[in-house]
Order: structure tokens, then sequence, then C-alpha cells
């Protein structure tokens, strides 16, 4: 007895939800019994995981889904033993080479060459190659990925690598040219609330529709995310009631408050508090970027449209930089003074044409 | 009467001391009688002593003066007269200023006697002081009226005197001035002047005049010693040539020479075998009973009073006494005078010379247990040990075992090799607190050597600078002294520079140059408070301050967490300006640490320092120590743990990756772990609940969540969840969605028997497939053809029927053991026997699987 997300995760590419003519394609991918590396992407909560072990499935039979976990143990040049734990079957090994930070290049030389050299002894019965999966390939550092990008050609013939990443502008050209990219799209609210119905239906639950709408739309189009939600909901209350509170995650509400700080008053002390819950968001583990898009989202809304405008553009520059620095608190701040500047600007302004 | 001396006899006693150690140091040279030479500093093992020029007239204590009339006079008043012989000719290390005048107990308290000496050697070294200004140039002065005949005498002399002996015994009169011949110079030389001129103008005359007179005899004096200098400026630094050779010379402070020079005295006892006098019991209370009235000079004396002991083996407590103090301060100088004054022989070991341990070992069997053949002087070594906080941790050890080790005989006997320090060994360092000093600290004497007073300083050089016949402004002496920070060395230093480079000195010189800067490091802190602070003398100060500091990216931190209170910043205008430039310095600081390329690394302290053009105010603002950064690694860790303990806890069925774990699926477990149920009692709640109690217990188990029992503050125990999935889930309000305990304890009483059931599961799983395989084993074993199947030896049953025995081996009826029969044959029918030494016991062990007691 899971949670649902992962008791109502379909197993099989036909019982997919949504992208049903992609998953039939997939299939007829598959159904030849070879592919090319394939290098799925879609933002987080799309099912491209999920559709992966579907294919799994579908080429290697059940025995793909017999999972275990292992610590594989690798040594970096530098003499340093780094650790990093894989999850395999039989067919398929998959693993997450930005556990291990910069040394992300020795897993994947390592551990890919140790998968592609061994050729499977009994072939008969079997496909002739092994796949690797490899997560957050967007994340990798560029040394990893240049690294990558001989192996996939070295060892084609006895290893698959299917390439998972969230988007595929940090991906290197090289990389993306070697694989087959297949683009998982969030699924729409609609298809969220039929998700969410259908899910219902098999645990024997009524959700209202209107609820079901509210929480597709708070999810951000994340189907995993709204899957958990809608289970909370059911925690929290049974029977469902339509304009029933939907826990959200903390650090989104987070966001929203430092957003509203920052609009209800432009000051160095208030900037100092804003600091504080920007600490805080940074120590939860949020990701700096994505403080970034919550804060403009949240502080665009009440913007005319040249300051939206002149905004955003501020906070694709910060956001460029801070990806180029270490400390992203400089930058969130940078941003936030910035903003406040403007609109302390624009407040004055509009105030003093009032009168 | 008779018992007191008279005049002359009184000026022998009064400088019995000083004439002593004169004598004393005049052995070694062959000065004349009147200037003393300059004693140079041994610096190891080597006893040739290098010769010294005889011009070296600073290093005189100077007593021809006509000022030191007055002292003289003064003395004459308080001075007890009542002496021993024995106390008038002391010891050779008999210099304490102590005995100078030995108190006739009842018309002088010890402090008086004291508080009198110090207040001498006070006015002693103000009149140098007098003397070594440039604008009383009296010396000079005296100097051209010179006449050997009027001045000197080997008879007792009608006149003021001042009695000198040189190393042939000879005794010398030398004349002292009066007061009045000083004016009587200044009358013949002011012919010029009128009441007219102000005072200030006056003095400038007198100043010319005396200048114009000076450099009359300086002319004159070149012409004679022309040659010789530029050979005598090449062989020997300046530093050398004007180290301090007489107590009154000392640069160092009072109390710190006096705490020094008493430390060497206490070892009076076992290397002199003489008794130290000031350890006397009684006059110890007296100290202690009168410590009060000392307001002013008892900064050496409290030390006194408490560490004035002697082990029982007759040596001080504190074996090693440790110098420490900024570099060039005089710390080695203060070392060897003293060891010498004290009559030892100063052998020194530096980090020039090798130190590890072995080599230290002999150098301090050397120089502890022996005394040198070859030299004449049969002074016992004092070993001084420069630098030490440089000597690696073992040597350090080695010394302290060293003098540590106690002088028992038994023991002595015992180790055979240990031999207990019976020298004095000064350790001198500038780092007190450096880690290989650590085991010496607590064992040894710490005498801090501040650094010298600009003043003090200041009237020091321009003394050299007049040696060296250097003129230099006094303005530009003060300016140096600053500069120089209390560095006796490096003030020496630049002015033997100035000399070397031949053109005269200016005060931009010393103010924009580099020269004579130390290579100073400044503290983190101070370069952040120059950033937020204006420096109207310097603009380019907080730059170089920032430079100095180093630590950049504390420093980067520093500002970051104290600017936003620095001014007042209505439209965020500075807020923006200043992390405009700590973004800039970020930037530039990783592409440095990623590309592993410093070419911009020289960039850094400036955009740190653009930050001080934005900030800096007059107001004075309190800067805090940036700990933000470091806290929220810290707590960010700490959380991150919490993320990856839940992640390599889940099942592989549910592994996600940990970004979305962190940001989908933890924020969300609190409020599915929490399910409402309407009583405690599970057995009680609906089906409904039961199920969600029961959907709980799996995703716990699938995300390896454990409820832990756990004693609280107040003693009672609480489950608690493991790992803490509430604090990386919320933010702010940890406790929010937190279910009762009644509850925790059921969902961790179901989430326990969940996870036997998934054991039980897997257990099943593999023994299905054993089972198979066992059948498809025996499937072939069967189809083994008959000529390949090996007999198997049939196992005969027994026949003898079987007898119940008790535990006593009495056989019991049958009828008694089959109302048990029920039972033990369904033993019997199992599959484990355990086999003892005798028989069978089937008692023990049958499969129970736990789905049957689920």
């Amino acid at each position: 007895m899971s949670l649902w997300v992962d008791k109502h995760r379909p197993k099989d590419l036909l019982k997919l939800d949504y992208h049903k003519d992609q998953a039939i394609r997939l299939k007829s991918l598959v159904q030849q019994s070879d592919f090319p590396h394939l290098l799925v992407y879609g933002p987080s909560g799309a099912g491209k995981k999920t559709r992966i072990m579907c294919l799994l499935r579908e080429l290697y039979g059940s025995g793909a889904e017999r999972l275990r976990q292992e610590t594989m143990h690798f040594t970096t040049p530098s003499n340093k033993k780094i650790e990093i734990m894989t999850v395999s079957s039989n067919y398929h090994i998959e693993v997450n080479p930005t556990d291990v930070g910069i040394y992300d290049r020795v897993v994947i030389m390592d551990l890919v060459k140790n998968v592609a050299q061994t050729h499977q002894i009994d072939s008969s019965g079997q496909r002739e190659f092994k796949v690797v999966i490899l997560n957050e390939v967007d994340d990798l550092t560029k040394d990893a990925q240049h690294a990558l990008r001989r192996t996939m050609e070295k060892y084609v013939a006895t290893c698959r690598l299917i390439l998972l990443a969230n988007s595929i502008s940090r991906v290197i050209p090289a990389i993306r040219s070697r694989c087959l990219t297949i683009r998982v799209p969030a699924p729409t609210e609609d298809e969220i609330c039929s998700v969410l119905h259908t899910v219902c239906k098999k645990e024997g639950l009524s959700l209202p529709p209107e609820l079901a709408t509210r929480i597709a739309k708070i999810s951000d189009r994340n189907l995993r995310r709204a899957l958990l939600m809608c289970e909370a909901c059911k925690v929290q209350q049974y029977p469902f009631k339509p304009d029933q509170k939907v826990p959200e995650p903390d650090w989104q509400l987070f966001i929203k408050e430092t957003a509203s700080m920052i609009l209800s008053e432009q000051s160095p002390k208030k900037l100092s508090e804003v600091r504080q819950k920007l600490y805080e968001l940074i120590i939860h583990g949020v990701p700096p970027d994505m403080i970034f898009a919550g804060l403009l989202k949240e502080l665009v809304r009440n913007c005319d449209m040249a300051m939206k405008c002149q905004v955003a553009s501020h906070a694709a520059m910060f956001e460029h930089r801070m990806r180029l620095g270490n400390k992203a608190i400089f930058h969130l701040e940078a941003f936030v003074a910035k903003f406040m500047a403007i609109y302390k600007k624009f407040v004055e302004e509009s105030l003093g044409d009032a009168f | 009467m008779s018992d007191y001396p008279d005049m002359d006899e009184e000026y022998e006693l009064m400088y019995s001391d000083e004439l002593e150690l004169m004598r004393e140091v005049e052995d070694h040279s062959n000065t004349n009688p009147v200037l003393k030479k300059a004693f140079p500093a041994k610096r190891s093992l080597d006893f040739s002593s290098p010769s010294r020029p005889a011009r070296d007239i600073i290093n005189t204590p100077i007593h021809s003066t006509p000022v030191s009339k007055n002292i003289e006079d003064i003395q004459d008043d308080t001075r007890p007269y009542k002496r021993t012989a024995e106390e008038l000719f002391g010891d050779i290390d008999d210099i304490d200023f102590d005995s100078i005048q030995l108190p006739s107990k009842k018309q002088k308290t010890e402090e008086e006697n004291d508080l009198e000496l110090i207040n001498k050697i006070l006015e002693k070294r103000r009149l140098r002081q007098m003397l070594n200004e440039p604008n009383i140039r009296l010396q000079a002065d005296v100097l051209t009226n010179y006449c050997v005949k009027d001045n000197l005498s080997l008879n007792i002399p009608r006149w003021p005197f001042m009695p000198l002996t040189n190393d042939n015994g000879d005794r010398v009169y030398v004349r002292l001035e009066s007061e009045d011949s000083w004016d009587i110079s200044l009358d013949a030389c002011s012919n010029g002047l009128t009441l007219h001129s102000t005072f200030a103008s006056v003095w400038d005359e007198a100043r010319k005049i005396f200048d114009s007179k000076e450099q009359q005899t300086t002319t004159e004096e070149n012409e004679n010693k022309a040659p010789e200098i530029p050979t005598n400026g090449n062989a020997e630094l300046w530093v050398d040539k004007y180290r301090p050779s007489s107590y009154v010379d000392l640069l160092s402070e009072e109390p710190v020479n006096r705490a020094l020079l008493y430390w060497l005295h206490l070892w009076d006892k076992i290397v002199f075998k003489k008794d130290v006098k000031i350890k006397e019991p009684q006059q110890q209370n007296k100290f202690s009973k009168r410590t009060g009235q000392f307001q002013l000079t008892n900064k050496w004396k409290g030390k006194k009073e408490t560490e004035v002991d002697l082990d029982e083996d007759g040596r001080p407590h504190h074996k090693v006494a440790l110098l420490c103090g900024p570099p060039g301060v005089g710390k080695t100088t203060l070392a060897h005078l003293l060891a010498k004054l004290a009559g030892y022989r100063p052998v020194e070991l530096n980090a020039s010379d090798e130190r590890s341990t072995e080599a230290f070992q002999t150098a301090l069997q050397s120089a502890t247990l022996m005394r040198s053949v070859l030299d004449a002087d049969k002074r016992p070594n004092c070993l001084i040990l420069d630098e030490i906080d440089g000597a690696p941790i073992q040597t350090v050890e080695l010394l302290v075992k060293w003098c540590t080790a106690s002088m028992k005989k038994e023991e002595g006997k015992k180790k055979g090799k240990t031999h207990p320090l019976r020298r004095p060994v000064i350790a001198i360092c500038n780092d007190l607190y450096a880690t290989s000093l650590r085991p010496l600290r607590p064992i040894s004497l710490i005498v801090t050597v501040n650094s010298v007073s600009a003043a003090r300083l200041s009237a020091r050089l321009s003394a050299v600078a007049k040696c060296e016949r250097l003129s230099i402004p006094p303005r530009l002496l003060t300016a140096l002294a600053a500069r120089a920070q209390g560095d006796v060395r490096s003030a020496l230093h630049v002015l033997s520079f100035c000399r070397a480079r031949g053109k005269p000195l200016n005060i931009e010189d010393i103010e924009n140059s580099s020269l004579g800067m130390k290579d100073c490091n400044k503290t983190m802190m101070q370069a952040l408070q120059s950033i937020f602070t204006v420096d109207d003398n310097d603009a380019n100060a907080c730059l170089k301050t920032v430079q100095a500091a180093g630590e950049y990216d504390r420093l980067a931190d520093g500002i970051f967490e104290n600017y936003i209170l620095a001014r007042v910043d209505a439209r965020m205008h500075v807020a923006c300006e200043t992390t405009s430039w700590l973004r800039l310095y970020d930037l530039m600081y990783s592409w440095t640490l990623r590309n592993q390329n410093y070419s911009l690394y020289g960039a850094l302290p400036y955009c740190l320092s653009r930050c001080h053009s934005v900030l800096a105010s007059r107001q004075p603002i309190r800067v805090k120590f940036p700990m933000q950064a470091q806290e929220m690694n810290r707590k960010k860790t700490e959380l991150e743990s919490i993320v990856g303990s839940v992640w390599r806890g889940s099942a592989p069925s549910v592994l996600a990756p940990r970004k979305t774990l962190t940001l989908d699926v933890i924020p969300l477990l609190p409020y599915l772990l929490s399910p409402q149920l309407r009583s405690a009692n599970v057995q009680l709640c609906s089906e409904s609940e039961k199920k969600s109690v029961t959907v709980c217990a799996g995703a716990m188990c699938d995300y390896g969540l454990q409820y832990v029992q756990q004693r609280g503050a107040d003693g009672l125990y609480a489950f608690v969840l493991e790992p803490d999935v509430h604090r990386a889930a919320f933010l702010g309000n940890v406790d929010r969605v937190k279910t009762s305990p009644a509850v925790r304890q059921a969902i961790a009483q179901e989430q326990q028997l969940e996870m036997i059931r998934r054991n039980d599961q897997m257990m099943t799983k593999n023994s299905k497939k054993k089972k198979t395989k066992e059948v498809e084993k025996a499937k072939s074993e069967v189809k083994l053809p008959n000529h390949l199947q090996r007999l198997q030896p049939k196992t005969v049953e027994k026949t003898t029927p079987q007898v119940h025995k008790d535990f006593f081996g009495r056989i019991v009826p049958l009828a008694q053991a089959q109302k048990q029969g029920a039972v033990s044959d369904a033993i019997s029918s199992s599959d484990v026997f355990y086999q003892y030494r005798e028989g069978f016991n089937n008692a023990v062990r049958r499969n129970v699987r736990m789905r049957d007691l689920l």
C-alpha cells in the first residue's frame, strides 16, 4: 500500500494517460528490438521516467521491474574515494551522476565503460545490449558531457544510453545530435484532472471536479505534485469538499510570502528581512533559479507592461550571472534590491502624477 | 660618624655595581677609558668578538654632562650610608639595581627604594634622551670646548667628577660640568639677540648657531675619519652597530626588562651557588602587604610576588622565559644583554641552525651541561632559542621534557641519561599562540615585549643619525618612527638606506613611498572596518588594507552582511550599487576558481574597495563578523543530509532524483503521514480509517521513514519521525502538521507490521523460486538412467519401542506419555533436530511463518 503516485503509475506504454500517440510511436520503436540512444526531456513531473520504465518493460519483459539498489565505488584520479547509488535490474542500470558533484566525469567514464564492456554471456532470448539511464544530464559538467559523447559512439554495440533532462539547452549539441530526442511536455490541466479522476475512481473515492481543477492549477502542471496533493487532501479530509484547502509545498508559499513582502515596502530594513527569507529558501534546497522564477512570477503581477519588461530582463540577467557565480544569495538580493529601486521609483512617479 | 663613608667613598659605593659592570664589559674590549665600547652579541659558540670603533658615543652611559650633577645632588640627600664591604663589592652578577643602595631597613621601605630606583633609571634615560635630541646639541658644544687637562684627572679632583675605571684597573675621574656652563655657552653665542624677538625666534637663532657649530665640528671630524666611514657602513648593519650595550640603553619598557632580569637572577642559586637575596620570605611578605601603594610601578612587582618561589632544586618554577612580541622591538637584544648582565655567556640557537630533534638535543646538551674550554672566560652558558615559534613541534616537546625533568638523584640514576636543566633558557618568539608553543607555554615565564613608542624610537633614531652625521630634520624622524610602528630594526634599516642613497631624505619619501613600510597584514575585521569608514588622509587606504588583509571571500561576505545598515538608502541606490560590485566580485572569483586562472585575482580587491566609495560614512558603524554564510552552509548541509537519508532509504521502485524529492515529495509527505483518526485505538476505527493508516505505513516503508521512540526533555518517551521530514519540508514553524502521539504510535505499529509483511513477501518469493528449482532438480534426478544412479544406504529404523523418559531419566509410564502425545507427534514430525551428545532431542524448533502470526 504505497502512495498513489507509485501505486497507480502505468506500467505499459499503452496504458499511459496522455501523449498517447507518442506512446504508440515509442512502442513501434521498441518493437524492432533495437533503438538509438535517447535523450528524453521535459519538465519535472511530466512522466519521462514512467515512459522509460514502460519502454524497458516492453523491451525486456517484467524482469526490468525487479529493481535493486547498489552503491558503487569509484576512485578519482586525485585518489578521492567517491560512492554513488545506482538502481539496476538485470537489464539496465540507472544512475544520477550529479550526485557526486564535480566528479561526475569519473562516474560516467567508469560506469558506462564497465557496463558497456561486459557483453551478455547468453545473448539468446535477450537483447544484446544493456541500457544505461542517466538522470539530470543537463546538470552535468561540461567535462562529463564531453566524456559522454565519445563513449556513446564507442560502445554503441553493447549499450544504449537513455539520457533524462529537464531542458536540452544545457546539453551540448554534440550529445544532442547523437541521440534521438524525445520531448515529454507537461500534461495540460485537463489531462491532470482526468488522471486525478481515474486514480480516485480506482481508489473508490469521488472527487469533485472543482477540487480537481484547483489541484491541477496549483500543481503547476506537475503530475507528481498533483497526485501527491490530491492524496494529501484525501488524508486531511474525506469526503472531499470543493472548497477544501489544498496543501501546497511550503517553499512555494514561502516564495509568495517573500514577494508580497517586497511589494509591501521598499527599504533597506525590508531588504534585510527578505534576505533572511532567501537564506531560508536556499537552506531548504530550493534551487536559486526556481526562487528567481517564483519571485519574478509573483512580482510581475503588480507591474505595468513597461516595467514588466524591465524587471524580466533584469531577472534574466541576474539569473544568468548567478549561474556563472558561486554565491547565489548575492545575486538574489541584487535582484530584489534592483526591483525595489525600480518599483519605488515607479510608485513615486505615479503618486507624483496623481497630484 | 666613622661608619659613614666620605664623599669619594660614597661615589664608589653608589656606583659600585655599575663600575663592576663596566669593568666586566671592558674586560673584553680594548677601548680607551672614557669611551666605552659596544659589546657584540655572540651568535653562537664562536668566541671571536669583533672589535668595535671607539666612537660609538651613543652607547656609552653619559655622565660627563652638566645636568647629571643635579641628580647626583638629589641622590645625595636620600642616600643611605651604612653598608657592608661584601655588598659593596658583589659578585659578577651583582648588578641588580636593588643593590645599588641597600637599605638600612629602618630608614627606607622597600617600595621607596624601588620607586627611587626606577625614578633614577627613568631620570637617566630622560637625560640621555634630552642630550640626544637634535635641537639640544650640548654634547657637540662640550666637545668643542674639550680640554683634557681640565677635565680628566687621575687623582680625586676638587671639581665635581665621575669616576671611571679602565681594564688595567686605573681609575680616571672625569669632570662633571655644572648647569651654569650650559647657560654660559648659550650666552656666549647670543650676542645678536634682543628682547624684541620672541622665544621661538630666539630658539631658532640658537639652533642655527648650534647647527653651524656642529657642522663645523663634523667637517673637522669628517676630515679626520673620512676613509673610515664607508668601510664601516658596509661591514656592519646599523642594527648591530647601535645595539644597546648597557641596561640604560634598552628601548624596551622598564617592567619588561626588570621581569626578565629578575628571572635570570633566580638562577643564581643553582648556577653560581649563591643565595638569591630577594626571595627572603620576610621581604616577600612586606611586598604583599603593601601592594596597594604601588599603583604606578607594581607591574612587575605583582609578578615578582607570585612567582618568586624556587622549586625544591633551587631552580625557578619557570624553567624557560618566553619572550614574545612583534618583530624588530629588540627581543633578541634584550635577551643577550640581560644574559650578559646577569653573568652568563649567551649562546644563541636560531632558525638558521638546524632544529631537528637530534641537532637540538646536542645543542641543548652542549649549551647547558658543558662550558667552553677554549675561551678564556669561564662564564656559564645561557641558551637563547631565537624564533622558536618556527621550530618543529617535536623540538619544542623535547625542550619541554628537558625542562620539566626533575633534579632528584634517584631518578637521574634510574634513567641514566636524563640531565636536568641547570642553566637558564630564554626562548624568543613572535607569535605566542603558535600551535607548536602550546606545550611550552604553561611551563614558561611569559614576558611580552611591546613595540617601542614612537617618541622613544624617534629619539633613538635622531641619536643614531647624529652619530652617523646624517642631518635629518626631526619632523622626518618622527614620521619615520610613526611609520615603523615600533619596529626599531626597520626604522634603522630605512635610515641606513637613506645614508647609502646619499640623497637627502624629504618627508614625501617617507610618507608616500613604501620605504620602511612593513609587510603588515591586517585582519579581516580591520579591512571590513576600513571599508565602512571614511579615511580623509589617504584615499587608497581602504584598498591597501583590503589587499593586506587577503581573505577576500570572507570580506565579501562581511560587506554583504553589513552594508544594509551602513548608509541611509531610501531609494535603494546604495544597495543596487553595492550588490553590483559584489556580484562582479563573485563572477570573477568563481571564474578564477573554475579555470584555475589567477590572472584576474589581482582585481578582486578593487571590486571590494569600490564598495568603500559607496558605503563609507563618517558615523561609526559596528561591523559584525560575517557568520551568516557559514551558518547557512551548516544548516543547508544538515537539511541536505535529511533529504539524503530519505533518498537512500527509499525503495528502488519509488526512487526519484533528489531534486524532485526535495521539491515535490518531501514537502507533501508530512500531510500524507498525518491521517485523521477519530479515536486513537486503531481497532475502533472505521474501515476507511484503518486503510488510511496502512497507506500511511506503506508510504513510510517506501521512503524508509520510521517512528523512533525518543526520550524527551521532560523524561517522557515520544515517537519521533526519523529522518525528520518535517524539518526539511517546512520553512519557519516546523511543528505544523503533526499527529497526536496516540496516532503516531498506531502508525508506528502498523509500519512495523508492514515491514515484516514486506520482508515475508520477499522471503516467500525467494523460497518459491527455490522450490521450483528443487522440483526441477528432482525431476532431473528422476530422469537419470539406472546405471548412473548411485545406491544410497538405506537407514534402518529402530524397531525397539520408544521408551519415554522424564528429565531424570526415569521411565515414564506409557499412558502418561500418550497424554502429551498429540503435541510431541507434531514436534517429532518437524524438520529440525538438534543432536546432543547422546540421543536426539526434538523439542526445539519448527518453522513458523510470519504471516501465520499477522
